[in-house]
């Protein structure tokens, strides 16, 4: 078996235990929710059966009695409550391990997976009443081929009403039935013959008599109309397939291409219906069709006796189902990441191979030149916009994995919370949401373990029970926020700074609530009183800040004692192309996200003297704390005589840059900066510009909080030398 | 044991369907076209007929026409070898008064088969 076949089982079973699982803990609120079920069982079954094709037996094997179950379940004879989810649950694990194991090539199983199997398997099978229960061998995996058609024992009903003159075309309606007798066994015969005449009106040349035939046996529908093919056109011939074929049409239902189909092209598929059953019922429908209301061709078929209500329900909906796989197959295109990311880079060189075209465009001074480059900018502008747009992908998916984190972890603390998500449709960059996940874990069982009270604590202070835990995703201005909200106690000011005099960390007594709060994420400090299992050890918190900063976002904490906590998490849309600002300050270029800027302020000399001596400026009767770039950087050059404020914003702080020039918009391509130069603050990675120079990122959270600091006299958390802005 | 009235200009299909028959316990009587089988079938009576359509002096559709104006032969199964499974035909020889057909080329399973469904 190829590799990308098997890639391809392993992507897909990966999908179906995340739709199981999903199932699963829906399942849990709405125990009675058919489609749920269906879609549980369904998955189960895909996978066991793909899984059987590519010979993995460990998989087969166990998930055939998982399959056993939920068919109990989907038939209402095993009622849905939390023990046999969690149980289910364990076993879709259970399942994602052995998907695991078969893709990763291994034949033998560990002693710990082989015995979590069976210990599920003696679980499952308590719910199975005996009569499958021994049913964990070997050979029911060579059985399931076999076991799936196993005979029936309900019967065919095949009802047949001759037209009189049959007789007289050499056809005797005792050989058809005799013929029928070959191919299984007739139960019985009922002979009607309300339509004989009295003897003397009979004619011997006719045939009167209509037979009801129970049949058994193991044929499909069309064999046994075959049976009937010559006298078909003479006589009214209704077969009834047994009830139990019900389940078995349903079961081929699920294994038809998926194409859109008639209903009726359905149910000759599947068997349910034969090809001549079909054009006659169509034919009554259209004749039927003079009526002022129109029959569906289920209804005509169901009222036929032709099929069971049900076999036409579950075909409707495969219909339903594949229309909606086609739509969203034409809606997603599955392409490998790296093909994107040499895509991206590619377009991120055309940035700046364009940038160079447009710089010696400007030197050339052709008019017809100029114009022709700019409507090629233009286009370069739009591929870059599409094609980091095709790496933007839905956070839905990563906080959907939090249902189960918080189901499974509030049952562990014995609290009783619930995850409510909100802009889930949220898109950011594929990178940015691999890398969120484990902060984000970081964060939801921080806040479901000290945030989030017990439920009798809750009860005391007169809150619900029921904890609450908010995902929300939201874009602002260039960024995504993200946010993990609880309802629990909120942080406490005195325990923080407890904690933190315990640590020997220095900080002003009049330091704000927010500032306090802010020192959660230094690393050593965690108020918790003791280390449970899910956090409390102190680590976490710094690292949750650390990673989200390499990727260039930042993170922030408000609370409020008794009502909760919200941790934002504000990162940028995409790691590679941004719309930068070019300023210069003497000899060089900085590039500023054009997203945080706010505005630009020139300053004439008159106001340059006057802010000379001040960190901050009166901007409308604001204050804005600003930073000289020139001084924060060491930069030597002539001053220049006229200098501007570009005004940023970042989150909800302001502050100003003090730059010599404004260059105008770039297009910037990120490079990341070498090792060397990562720890260097106040920058966040550089360009290249047309002219083949390099250009400084500024890192504008950083920036924006020390120009803060530095208008802010009272503020001395951190170290000492805060304002020597050079390596550290 | 039913007899049957086997007809076909080629003589090897005639072979087969005779020595199928046979094979499984029927009396047979070969005729080369419509004209000869319809004089053999005056003089005997057959339990079934299996005709070709395409033959020379007189084809099958008109042979089981002629047939089924004879009293004897009113009730009799008459089965048609035809080469196309095309409707055409078919519908051609129900309404001539055939029971059934054949589709050419058949095994001889599929011939007992058929002959069975038509045949106590």
């Amino acid at each position: 078996m190829g590799d990308k076949a098997i890639n391809s089982f392993e992507v897909e079973a990966k999908e179906l235990l995340a739709i199981m699982e999903d199932s699963l803990l829906q399942l849990e609120n709405n125990p009675g929710d058919s489609d749920l079920i269906n879609a549980i069982f369904r998955s189960a079954h895909t996978i066991k059966g793909t899984g059987g094709v590519f010979g993995f037996d460990n998989i087969v094997e166990f998930t055939h009695v998982v399959e056993n179950v939920l068919d109990k379940v989907r038939s209402g004879d095993v009622d849905v409550d939390s023990e046999l989810i969690a149980l289910l649950l364990s076993c879709t694990d259970q399942m994602s391990v052995l998907v695991q194991i078969a893709v990763d090539g291994d034949e033998e199983l560990d002693d710990s997976v082989r015995e979590n199997g069976e210990s599920l398997h003696a679980q499952l099978n308590g719910y199975m009443d005996g009569t499958d229960s021994a049913s964990l061998s070997k050979e029911i995996v060579d059985s399931i081929a076999t076991a799936e058609d196993i005979m029936v024992a309900d019967h065919w009903h095949i009802s047949i009403r001759y037209d009189k003159e049959v007789l007289q075309n050499g056809m005797d309606p005792i050989s058809f039935l005799r013929y029928l007798d070959r191919l299984g066994e007739i139960i019985s015969v009922t002979i009607l013959h309300d339509d004989l005449p009295d003897l003397a009106d009979t004619n011997a040349e006719l045939c009167y008599l209509g037979y009801e035939v129970n049949f058994y046996g193991e044929v499909d529908k069309a064999q046994i109309e075959s049976v009937f093919e010559f006298v078909v056109e003479m006589c009214h011939l209704h077969i009834t397939p047994p009830k139990e074929k019900i389940d078995m049409y349903i079961e081929m239902l699920d294994q038809l291409p998926d194409e859109e189909m008639k209903l009726g092209e359905i149910l000759v598929a599947t068997g349910a219906v034969t090809q001549h059953e079909l054009d006659d019922a169509l034919r009554e429908q259209s004749e039927l069709n003079e009526d002022v209301i129109q029959e569906k061709l289920g209804e005509v078929l169901v009222k036929e006796h032709i099929v069971h209500q049900e076999t036409v329900d579950a075909a409707l909906e495969k219909q339903a189902q594949v229309a909606e796989r086609i739509k969203s197959q034409n809606r997603v295109l599955r392409v490998d990441a790296e093909k994107l990311d040499k895509l991206i880079n590619l377009v991120g060189e055309l940035v700046i191979a364009g940038a160079s075209s447009n710089l010696l465009a400007h030197h050339l001074g052709d008019e017809r030149l100029l114009e022709s480059m700019s409507t090629m900018a233009r286009l370069v502008e739009e591929i870059r916009d599409s094609a980091l747009y095709l790496r933007m992908v839905q956070i839905g998916e990563t906080f959907n994995r939090f249902q189960r984190v918080v189901r499974d972890v509030s049952k562990e603390l014995g609290k009783n919370i619930k995850l409510e998500i909100n802009g889930a449709e949220t898109e950011l960059d594929k990178t940015v949401v691999e890398k969120i996940g484990d902060p984000l874990m970081h964060l939801v069982r921080n806040s479901m373990d000290h945030g989030i009270e017990s439920a009798e604590e809750r009860k005391a202070a007169g809150k619900p029970e029921q904890g609450i835990l908010k995902l929300n995703a939201y874009h602002d201005s260039g960024s995504i926020v993200i946010e993990v909200i609880d309802d629990g106690r909120g942080l406490s000011r005195e325990k923080i700074l407890d904690k933190a005099r315990e640590k020997g960390i220095s900080f002003d007594e009049n330091i704000s609530d927010h500032d306090v709060y802010r020192m959660i994420f230094e690393a050593g400090l965690s108020t918790a009183k003791e280390v449970t299992n899910l956090s409390g050890r102190g680590v976490g918190m710094d690292v949750v800040k650390r990673n989200i900063e390499a990727l260039r976002g930042n993170v922030d904490v408000t609370s409020e004692i008794g009502k909760g906590t919200t941790v934002s998490i504000r990162l940028p849309l995409t790691l590679a192309i941004i719309d930068g600002f070019l300023v210069g300050v003497g000899e060089s270029s900085y590039v500023i996200p054009l997203d945080l800027i706010h505005e630009c302020i020139e300053l004439n000399q008159e106001e340059q003297k006057e802010v000379a001596t001040q960190s901050y400026i009166n901007l409308r009767g604001e204050v804005l704390p600003f930073l000289r770039l020139r001084e924060f950087f060491k930069d030597n050059a002539k001053e220049k005589s006229r200098e501007n404020i570009v005004v940023v914003q970042f989150g909800n702080q302001k502050a100003g840059f003090v730059v010599d020039e404004l260059l105008g918009e770039f297009q910037t391509v990120i490079k990341p900066m070498s090792k060397i130069l990562q720890k260097l603050q106040g920058i966040s990675g550089a360009t290249i510009l047309g002219s083949g120079d390099v250009a400084v990122i500024l890192d504008v959270p950083t920036l924006v909080q020390r120009a803060t600091h530095l208008a802010d006299p009272s503020h001395k958390v951190g170290k000492a030398g805060d304002d020597a802005p050079v390596l550290h | 044991m039913a007899t049957i009235l086997a007809v076909d200009d080629s003589a090897s299909m005639r072979q087969m369907v005779t020595f199928t028959l046979k094979g499984a316990g029927y009396e047979v009587v070969e005729a080369s076209d419509g004209q000869e089988a319809l004089e053999k079938a005056k003089g005997q009576q057959f339990n079934l007929v299996i005709s070709d359509v395409n033959m020379p002096v007189m084809d099958g559709i008109t042979l089981i026409k002629e047939l089924r104006a004879l009293e004897e032969y009113k009730f009799t199964p008459m089965l048609m070898l035809t080469t196309e499974s095309g409707d055409d035909k078919k519908t051609q020889g129900k309404t001539a008064g055939a029971t059934g057909w054949i589709v050419k080329p058949f095994n001889p399973d599929q011939l007992l088969a058929t002959i069975k469904k038509v045949l106590d």
